[in-house]
């Protein structure tokens, strides 16, 4: 008797749940289709996704709430006009330029994107951050509460968003089967140059299909904003973060081309989610943990763990895929000698004037802006090491540095140790971090790579960092204090910026020994052709994660020693994800392949919206975002970053004028060229 | 490079006058396709050079030589495919060079290329409907469908089959159905013959010499020579990206098996 | 024993047969060609043998050691070089770097901490080694140039120096002469027989160029439509009426 009522209970819940999850994994459904969509026809895994959802959703929240429109005409301009405007503009201005490029480098320029769009639309629309967002579905009264067959609470809000979804599924599904642009977008995925040839602008086709697919993300970020209150969120772009992460999952099943499993996928993983929080134990502290924030984060790393599809290598089904060369590698060709001498001449000039003015003529607020700079510098040459050198990309150094904060920081709380050996235990954790998290996933590479780090970087900051034996507790506070050691005290502003220049230097001799020893010509080479270094006997994956390994080691240091610092932890300032693609974009943009290509990420990185944004053009900070985001798009072209790329012409430009007094210089460096498809001082 | 994508303006004969006073006057007979001085490669692998070679109207020609010798790389700079890095392409007169495959499509030159080239997710009907809805609204699509299964009986069975399911011959006709129903101005064709059973490679020369009749001018790629030289009026010996002989059909074979066999005088 | 050895490799695609029960085998110091037409089964046939494919049905041994599950490194690692069609270097690295990356992965010295202590940077004996090596394949000198300036012919030297830096006992080579004209293939055959000659490694030389293998090889196997028809000593298989109608049709095989 009681038990079956118990049984009746569980199973009245189960439906509820079901039905709850419904419309969660609708929205999801919605954005991995336009994952899938996208990726399908232009190559190109758009993680911008998450900002054209917010950027139609905040348009929405700005004519209906604050300017009072009616709901039909904000959601016409939001969803209808300005989401799909978007896509065509992203796909005509910069993703049609860019695609014989390499699936990493796409995922680079929407990773700028990513960081830059939000921003600029912030900017440009004014949009009032301060002001508390009230949840405003695009139905009226849409929190109006229906029993389903008399039982289940449902709101309007859900209902709608099912009930759109399913009716978008179902009108894409026919636009695939019966129409003609439906064909062709078909086709295109198949084969665009079999798609020429059957006279059809393939071209044209790309643009449609962005325009869909931006359409369903923008018509996803306006669904959503009544739903994701229960996730915790707010209208930031962060805020899509985690709908991002379920949709990457959802899109994860089909392996990112099956529109069908991206939407049962999405639907599936809505209703696990709540069927986890309505039956998983709430005592248990990791149980707990996957009801809410951590599960989306934890779904995506098991699929691409564990999930068989994305380990099957589809051979490409377009017949006339040999038609195009192979994408150009993602290294720029190596410096010659004189560009060497050259910069390190140029460098060693600056440094010293920098370092005569600064210990001799700066303030305080200078000192402490140069000691950023220097620590910036050692964090990013872990990027340097990563994707300059492995040619691969992930995007949880922002992680590793918060582990090497953090680590100084538990140390010295707890055991009351040195932070200096708190920092070096930070990095020893850190890399074996590294270690444990790149092994599965390093043999996916390429853009599976980047997203399993980027689920990683999300579930640290949403789920780890909240439990004391990581982010400490309310009680500790989050206090660090500066070194001391051999009996020399380094907490003078002075001395600390000593420290870290010792640090910097030593970190960089380090990188350049492993750039130019046995580890680094493994990685040249596979950056070069991964297939030619199998041949000669390189294990690709081996090389790749003791490198990553090392890079997360360099970035915990770094992390140390920016806590120091500054005295405290300052986790939600420095080392949130969103901080951590705004570090890779910078690095990428201004030079990934040297170690001075990332101390200019460094320095720009701290002294550029200070010193040009707002001293010098009064303009506000976040038009770093917008700048370095679309300063991406040149990573297609300049992979070796674009000062790199404007020291070399100018490098270039000085042999020219020698070359007239050596007119057999002049003979050596125009030598006997092989004609190359791309053109490689053309600009996009 | 993003330049190559914006499709050229191709001033017609008539549309410029201007030029057409200072400039030699033009043969009286306009080739439908003409190869300059092409150069052609793939990234740093140079695969043509200085290729010059015309289509005239109505003209049969066959384009010969060894694996990798290049034929394959003149048939896709024939059709758009691949651009070349040097020389001129001309269909009617027109400059195509820059021009994109969906743009000589449309002009009526139209591409069979070698291999599986079908849209293999596609079902039969669907690979033709892509092909005709270009030209053709709803009805005519029908009636080009059922046009394209009376050429080719064998696949007409099969029109609600997945592409990639059909066998290699079923699939050379499908791809053949494709540019077969209209009459296109010149057809180039690339190893049709290859991986066919003898008596397929029949039918689909039937095919073809059937169109010649139609006024259509063709290239064909063999490796294969046989049927090739049967069906064309002239052919073209390629040998590591080059052209090393052009003249009649009836002469070819023998210079072609002294280029093939004969080790250079050792 | 023969040192590589294909046995009875039947490989099927989607249906298709596109190797069937193929046998090959070639000797150390040994040169010989795989010819086919267009769609022969030559390239499936050399993935087999490289591990960029597993065969349905048959084996691949090396030196008596069944390799037929093992990834390419490790064959890579037992002593099989290749060449590539479309050559496959390391973009952004001088021509020596590619002989130094083939050294230090086949001397297997790559520890980490020794790069850190600065033990791992390239040593001047090493250099010299590689210096050698392109001294005799006619690339002296050439050593710091970076390999986007050289060549196509040049590039195909430097794959072969890369190949032969991991101390191979057989090498195989994809079609070593596209993209080059006459006169650079024939340059090219000529420095690989000196070099084959003075290192007595076996070589597999899967061609198009039936002339190059005419002249180049002492055995040939010929494929066509995923079957062996014949195979033999080069000059008998060149005059073989099957290989002839395979090549040219039988309209020509008949005449001549």
């Amino acid at each position: 008797m009681t038990a079956s009522v118990l049984a009746a209970g569980v199973l009245e819940e189960t439906i509820r749940a079901f039905f709850q999850g419904l419309p969660i994994g609708a929205g999801f459904a919605l954005v991995a289709m336009s994952f899938v969509l996208t990726y399908k026809t232009s190559g190109v895994f758009n993680l911008a996704f998450g900002a054209q959802a917010f950027i139609s959703a905040a348009t929405y929240y700005e004519l209906h709430v604050r300017r009072d429109w009616s709901i039909w005409l904000a959601v016409l301009v939001a969803v209808v006009l300005v989401a799909p405007v978007l896509g065509l503009l992203l796909e005509r201005l910069i993703f049609r330029h860019v695609h014989a490029a390499s699936a990493v480098a796409k995922l680079v320029i929407s990773l700028g994107l990513l960081v830059a769009l939000p921003e600029l639309f912030k900017l440009i629309v004014d949009y009032n951050r301060e002001q508390p967002f009230g949840a405003v579905g695009i139905i009226p009264d849409g929190t109006t509460v229906y029993r389903l067959f008399g039982r289940y609470p449902v709101t309007r809000d859900e209902i709608a968003a099912f009930v759109i979804v399913v009716a978008a599924s179902l009108a894409l599904a026919a636009l695939f089967r019966y129409t003609r642009l439906g064909l062709r977008i078909r086709a295109v995925v198949q084969s665009p140059r079999m798609t020429e040839l059957n006279g059809v602008n393939a071209d044209w086709v790309s643009s449609g299909s962005w325009m869909l697919s931006s359409f369903f993300a923008g018509l996803a970020g306006v669904l959503l904003v009544p739903t994701t209150s229960s996730l915790g969120t707010v209208l930031e772009p962060t805020g899509f973060f985690p709908i991002v992460i379920s949709a990457l999952a959802a899109a994860a099943l089909g392996r990112l081309v099956s529109l069908p499993a991206a939407l049962l996928g999405g639907l599936a993983l809505g209703v696990v989610t709540t069927q986890m929080r309505t039956h998983v134990p709430r005592d248990n502290v990791i149980l707990a943990e996957l009801q809410g924030p951590a599960l989306p984060y934890v779904m995506l790393f098991a699929i691409i763990v564990f999930w068989p599809a994305i380990r099957r290598q589809v051979a490409g089904a377009d017949p006339l895929l040999g038609v195009s060369p192979p994408p150009p590698a993602l290294a720029a060709t190596s410096r010659s000698r004189g560009m060497t001498i050259y910069t390190r001449v140029m460098a060693l000039a600056f440094f010293t004037a920098v370092g005569i003015w600064t210990f001799g003529y700066a303030n305080n607020f200078w000192i402490s802006r140069i000691t950023h700079s220097v620590i910036f510098s050692i964090i990013f040459l872990s990027i340097v090491v990563f994707t300059g050198l492995g040619g691969q990309i992930a995007l949880c150094q922002v992680t590793f540095a918060a582990i090497g904060a953090f680590g100084a920081m538990q140390f010295a709380q707890r055991w009351d140790v040195s932070v200096i050996v708190g920092m070096l235990a930070g990095a020893a954790i850190a890399a074996a971090v590294g270690a444990v998290l790149s092994i599965p996933v390093m043999r996916l590479g390429g853009i599976w790579l980047a997203i399993a780090t980027l689920a990683f970087a999300l579930f640290f900051h949403d789920v780890l960092v909240k439990y004391d034996w990581v982010g400490g507790s309310l009680f500790h506070g989050r206090g660090v204090p500066r070194p001391e050691f051999f009996g020399v005290d380094f907490s003078s502003r002075e001395n600390f910026l000593i420290l870290c220049i010792a640090v910097l230097v030593l970190v960089g001799v380090l990188v350049i020994l492993i750039r130019e020893s046995s580890t680094g010509m493994a990685l040249r080479a596979l950056r070069g052709s991964e297939t030619a270094a199998e041949s000669i006997g390189v294990i690709s994956w081996r090389s790749r994660v003791i490198v990553f390994s090392v890079s997360a080691g360099i970035a915990a240091i770094g992390g140390g020693l920016l806590a120091m610092e500054e005295k405290l932890v300052g986790y939600e300032s420095n080392y949130d994800p969103q901080t951590g693609l705004f570090w890779l974009v910078i690095v990428v943009v201004l030079g990934a392949r040297t170690v001075e290509g990332g101390i200019q990420a460094g320095v720009a990185f701290v002294i550029f919206p200070e010193l040009v944004l707002d001293r010098w053009l009064g303009l506000h900070g976040a038009w770093r975002y917008v700048l370095f985001g679309f300063a991406a798009i040149s990573f297609a072209r300049h992979p070796e970053g674009l000062l790199e790329h404007g020291k070399r012409r100018s490098q270039a430009m000085m042999q020219r004028m020698f070359a007239r007094r050596q007119p057999a210089m002049a003979a050596a460096t125009t030598g006997p060229a092989v004609p190359t498809a791309a053109d490689p001082e053309g600009e996009p | 490079m993003s330049d190559a994508l914006e499709p050229t303006a191709a001033p017609t004969a008539a549309e410029s006058p201007a030029g057409a006073t200072v400039a030699a006057p033009a043969p009286l007979v306009i080739p439908v396709l003409e190869l300059r001085h092409v150069n052609a490669a793939y990234g740093p692998f140079r695969a043509l050079f200085d290729v010059s070679l015309t289509v005239g109207e109505g003209e049969t020609v066959a384009l010969l030589g060894r694996n990798g010798a290049g034929k394959t790389t003149v048939a896709r700079v024939a059709s758009g495919l691949v651009e070349p890095t040097a020389g001129e392409v001309m269909v009617d007169g027109n400059d195509f060079t820059k021009a994109r495959a969906h743009r000589y499509a449309k002009a009526g030159v139209v591409h069979v290329p070698e291999g599986r080239a079908v849209f293999s997710d596609f079902t039969v009907e669907e690979n033709l409907t892509l092909a005709f809805s270009r030209t053709h609204d709803r009805s005519g699509v029908r009636d080009a469908l059922s046009r394209a299964f009376d050429l080719f009986p064998p696949i007409a069975q099969r029109r609600r089959q997945i592409a990639g399911t059909l066998s290699g011959g079923e699939q050379r006709m499908l791809a053949m159905a494709r540019v077969l129903v209209e009459t296109p101005r010149l057809l180039i064709a690339d190893e049709l013959s290859l991986g066919l059973a003898p008596i397929v490679t029949d039918d689909v020369y039937a095919v073809l010499a059937r169109i010649r009749e139609a006024g259509t001018s063709l290239l064909i790629v063999e490796q294969h020579m046989s049927h090739a030289l049967a069906l064309c009026d002239r052919a073209i010996l390629l040998d590591h990206g080059a052209i090393t002989w052009q003249g009649p059909s009836a002469e070819a074979a023998d210079t072609l098996a002294a280029t093939l066999f004969d080790t250079g005088g050792e | 024993m023969s040192l590589l050895v294909a046995d009875g490799i039947t490989k099927r695609f989607a249906g298709i047969t596109a190797l069937d029960d193929v046998h090959v085998a070639v000797e150390e110091g040994e040169r010989v060609g795989l010819i086919g037409p267009n769609g022969a089964g030559k390239t499936t046939l050399f993935n087999c043998l490289l591990g960029l494919l597993r065969p349905d049905a048959g084996s691949v041994s090396f030196d008596g050691q069944d390799i037929t599950g093992l990834p390419v490194y490790r064959r890579a690692r037992l002593g099989i070089g290749r060449t590539f069609q479309r050559v496959e270097l390391f973009s952004g690295s001088s021509v020596r770097d590619h002989l130094l990356f083939a050294h230090r992965i086949r001397s297997g010295t790559g520890a980490l901490w020794k790069d850190l202590i600065g033990l791992g940077l390239p040593k001047s004996a090493e250099i010299e080694r590689c210096d050698a090596l392109l001294e005799s394949l006619g690339l002296g000198g050439m050593g710091d140039e970076p390999i986007e300036a050289l060549s196509l012919g040049q590039s195909r030297l430097v794959e072969v120096a890369r190949a032969l830096m991991t101390q191979p006992r057989v090498v195989l080579l994809d079609e070593p002469s596209s993209g080059l004209d006459r006169a650079e293939t024939n340059a090219l055959a000529d420095t690989l027989a000196r070099i084959q000659s003075e290192q007595g490694f076996g070589m597999l030389l899967v061609e198009h160029d039936v002339e190059l293998v005419a002249s180049f090889t002492e055995r040939t196997y010929v494929l066509d439509f995923g079957k062996l028809i014949t195979h033999g000593p080069t000059p008998d298989v060149m005059r073989d009426d099957q290989v002839r109608a395979a090549y040219l049709g039988d309209f020509v095989a008949g005449t001549s």
